[in-house]
C-alpha cells in the first residue's frame, strides 16, 4: 500500500481503497471469494461510507529547488544521498552549484523553464532538474542539449511516463541519431550496448536517475517502481550510419522522419531482449529469417500484451556485416514485410499467454469486434488458427550497429504502448560551434 | 590513526528533486448510507476483475440493498487503446448515469 501513498501523494488527494492481499492471479476461487470478503469487501464499503483512514499524508516541507541541502565530504554526500533515496545505489557525482552551472552553459534555455509536471509525485521536470540529474549521473556538460531532447520525448503525453513503474519493469532506452553520435563521441561498434563509453553509459543511468528522483519510481525501500523483477538500465544506442549510409539504408533517424544532418533522440520502452542472433550465409533471407525464428521464439510470448492495445514496437539492432548481406537484396521495407508475415502464434497460445499474465477474459474475437486488432486475427474460431506476432507492418525499427567483424545482431522488444518510439531534435545553443572545440575528448 | 576524511574537499551540494507542482484537494464527502445510491464501477480488465466485481457488488447489497451499480462494461476500458478517450469522457457519463462514488480497480 506504499505504492497507493505515492499515488495519492502524487495526486494530492487522500484516496480510501480496499486491499486484495496477495496476488489475485494465483488464488483459487475459494481463495478470492475469501478474501473478497474479509478484506477487499470490508475496505471498499469502509472508503465509499467513512472515507480515507488519513489525510494525504503531509509532505514535509521541501528545499528550494537550486538550494544547498548538504554540506559534506565525498563519502559524506554519497551517504546522505543514499539515505535519502537520491541515488541508484552508485556513487554519484556531487550536484554543486559550480556543475549545475556548466551545464546549464550549453543551453540557451533559463534554468527556471519548467517543461510540466510528471508522475508520480508530481514535480515539476526544469532545465535545472534535468542538469542536475544528469550531473549526478556522471554526464559531460555538452550532453545537456541531448539529455533536454530526451526528458521532452519522455514528457510527450503519448510516451505515458506515468506507466514507466510498471510491474513488468520496462526500461527505457535512448537512441542517438545524427551527427551528435561523433560530437559526443558515442560507441556504436562493437560491445555498443556494453557500460564503458562515458556518454552511452551515463545518458542511460540519467535516464534511470530521472525516473527515481525526478518522476519518484523507486525500489523498496522506496516505492513508486513496481518492477516485479525489472532489470538495469539501457546504455544509450547510436547507430552506425557510416554504414547505413554505405549500404543504401535510411539511417533510424531519418525512419523517425528527420534529415541526416539533425541530431536526434528517440526514447522508447524494452521490456524483453533476444539472445544475440548469430545469422550465417550470402543471401539476405539467410539472416532476416534467423530474426524472424529468434525474435518470433522470444517475444511470442509477450505479444499478447500489444494485442490488447492493437500496437508495440520492436526494434532490431542489426551487426554491420549482417546489414550489408541483407541491403543488396532487400530494403528496410522489405524486411519488416518479411517479419510481419512469417512470426505467428497460435491463437490459442496468445489467448493462454494473456490469461496467465493478468487478462483472462482475453478474446481475440472481441478485439477485433471493437476495432483494436485487424479482422486477420479472428478469421474463425479454430484456436489452433495462426495469427501475425508482428500487428503492423511498419512497426518494426531496424537500425545498424555492433562489431563489423562479427555475424551478430540483436532484437529489442517494447512495452505494447507504453513509451512507443518517441523522437526529438536535439536543439543546440546559439553558440554551440565556439562550445565544441572545447569540449575534452 | 588519521581520519582522511579530515583532510578531504568539502563539496556544497544542491537539493537534487524540483518543486511538487500538486495543490492538496479534499475528497468529495462519503456517503454513510448507499441505499439508493448509484455506485460507478471503473475497471481496467485484468486481474480477475470480471470475477471480483460481481462479489463486490454482492457484498456491497447485503449491506445497503437498495444500493445500484452501473457495471463497468459501460464505461469501456481506461487502461486499452482507448484508455485516454475513455478518460476524458468519464466526466460526462459520471454525470449521465447520476453516479454518486466510484470503485475504481486493479492496481497492482
Amino acid at each position: 500500500m506504499k505504492q497507493a501513498d505515492v499515488v495519492s501523494r502524487g495526486l494530492g488527494l487522500p484516496l480510501a481503497y480496499g486491499e486484495y492481499p496477495g496476488a489475485p492471479m494465483v488464488d483459487s476461487e475459494e481463495e478470492l471469494r475469501a478474501k473478497v470478503a474479509n478484506t477487499l469487501a470490508p475496505g471498499l464499503i469502509k472508503g465509499l461510507t467513512q472515507g480515507p483512514d488519513a489525510p494525504v499524508s503531509p509532505v514535509a516541507a521541501e528545499p528550494t529547488p537550486g538550494s544547498i541541502v548538504f554540506k559534506g565530504t565525498l563519502d559524506e554526500i554519497q551517504e546522505y544521498f543514499y539515505q535519502k533515496l537520491w541515488t541508484d545505489g552508485m556513487p554519484i557525482i556531487p550536484p554543486t552549484q559550480q556543475r549545475v552551472d556548466a551545464f546549464l552553459k550549453f543551453t540557451d534555455r533559463t534554468a527556471e523553464e519548467v517543461l510540466r509536471a510528471v508522475p508520480q509525485e508530481g514535480r515539476e521536470v526544469t532545465i535545472q532538474s534535468i542538469a542536475l540529474t544528469g550531473v549526478m549521473s556522471g554526464c559531460r556538460p555538452e550532453y545537456m542539449p541531448l539529455l533536454i531532447a530526451v526528458i521532452e520525448a519522455m514528457c510527450e503525453p503519448d510516451f505515458h511516463i506515468e506507466h514507466c513503474g510498471s510491474t513488468p519493469g520496462w526500461e527505457p532506452l535512448v537512441v542517438v541519431s545524427g551527427p551528435i553520435i561523433k560530437q559526443l563521441d558515442f560507441n556504436y561498434g562493437q560491445g555498443v550496448m556494453r557500460v564503458g563509453r562515458q556518454a552511452n553509459t551515463t545518458v542511460g543511468r540519467f535516464v534511470r536517475m530521472f525516473l527515481r528522483n525526478i518522476c519518484g519510481y523507486r525500489i523498496p525501500p522506496g516505492a513508486g517502481d513496481k518492477g516485479s523483477i525489472g532489470f538495469s538500465f539501457n546504455v544509450a544506442l547510436a547507430e552506425d550510419e557510416d554504414t547505413a549510409h554505405e549500404i543504401g539504408w535510411p539511417t533510424y533517424g531519418m525512419d523517425q522522419g528527420f534529415k541526416p544532418e539533425d541530431s536526434v533522440v528517440t526514447v522508447r520502452s524494452v521490456v524483453a531482449i533476444t539472445p544475440p542472433t548469430y545469422s550465417g550465409g550470402s543471401k539476405a533471407k539467410d539472416h532476416v529469417q534467423q530474426f524472424a525464428d529468434v525474435m518470433g521464439a522470444t517475444f511470442t510470448y509477450w505479444s499478447h500484451t500489444g494485442m490488447k492495445r492493437g500496437f508495440w514496437h520492436p526494434l532490431i539492432v542489426v551487426g554491420p556485416s549482417i546489414a550489408r548481406v541483407i541491403a543488396r537484396e532487400w530494403s528496410k521495407d522489405e524486411v519488416r514485410k518479411f517479419l510481419f508475415d512469417t512470426v505467428k502464434v497460435t491463437a490459442a497460445k496468445a489467448t493462454h499467454f494473456a490469461s496467465m499474465t493478468s487478462t483472462p477474459t482475453f478474446s481475440l474475437e472481441k478485439l477485433v469486434a471493437e476495432g483494436t486488432l485487424p479482422k486477420t486475427y479472428h478469421e474463425s474460431d479454430d484456436p489452433e488458427r495462426l495469427v501475425r506476432v508482428f500487428i503492423h507492418e511498419a512497426m518494426t525499427g531496424i537500425l545498424v550497429a555492433g562489431d563489423p567483424g562479427r555475424n551478430q545482431s540483436r532484437g529489442y522488444m517494447g512495452n505494447h504502448d507504453q513509451a512507443p518510439p518517441t523522437s526529438k531534435k536535439i536543439i543546440f545553443p546559439k553558440n554551440w560551434e565556439t562550445l565544441l572545440p572545447t569540449i575534452k575528448k | 590513526m588519521t581520519d582522511i576524511t579530515s583532510t578531504e574537499p568539502q563539496y556544497e551540494v544542491l537539493w537534487p528533486l524540483s518543486r511538487r507542482a500538486v495543490e492538496d484537494r479534499a475528497t468529495a464527502p462519503r456517503i454513510p448510507d448507499l441505499n439508493g445510491k448509484v455506485i460507478g464501477e471503473l475497471w481496467d480488465v485484468i486481474f480477475r476483475g470480471e470475477t471480483i466485481y460481481p462479489q463486490v457488488r454482492e457484498h456491497v447489497k447485503a449491506r445497503f440493498p437498495q444500493a445500484k451499480f452501473v457495471e463497468y462494461s459501460e464505461f469501456g476500458n481506461f487502461y486499452g487503446p482507448k484508455g485516454q478517450a475513455i478518460a476524458a469522457s468519464l466526466e460526462e457519463k459520471l454525470r449521465h448515469f447520476k453516479i454518486d462514488a466510484v470503485i475504481v480497480g486493479i492496481g497492482a
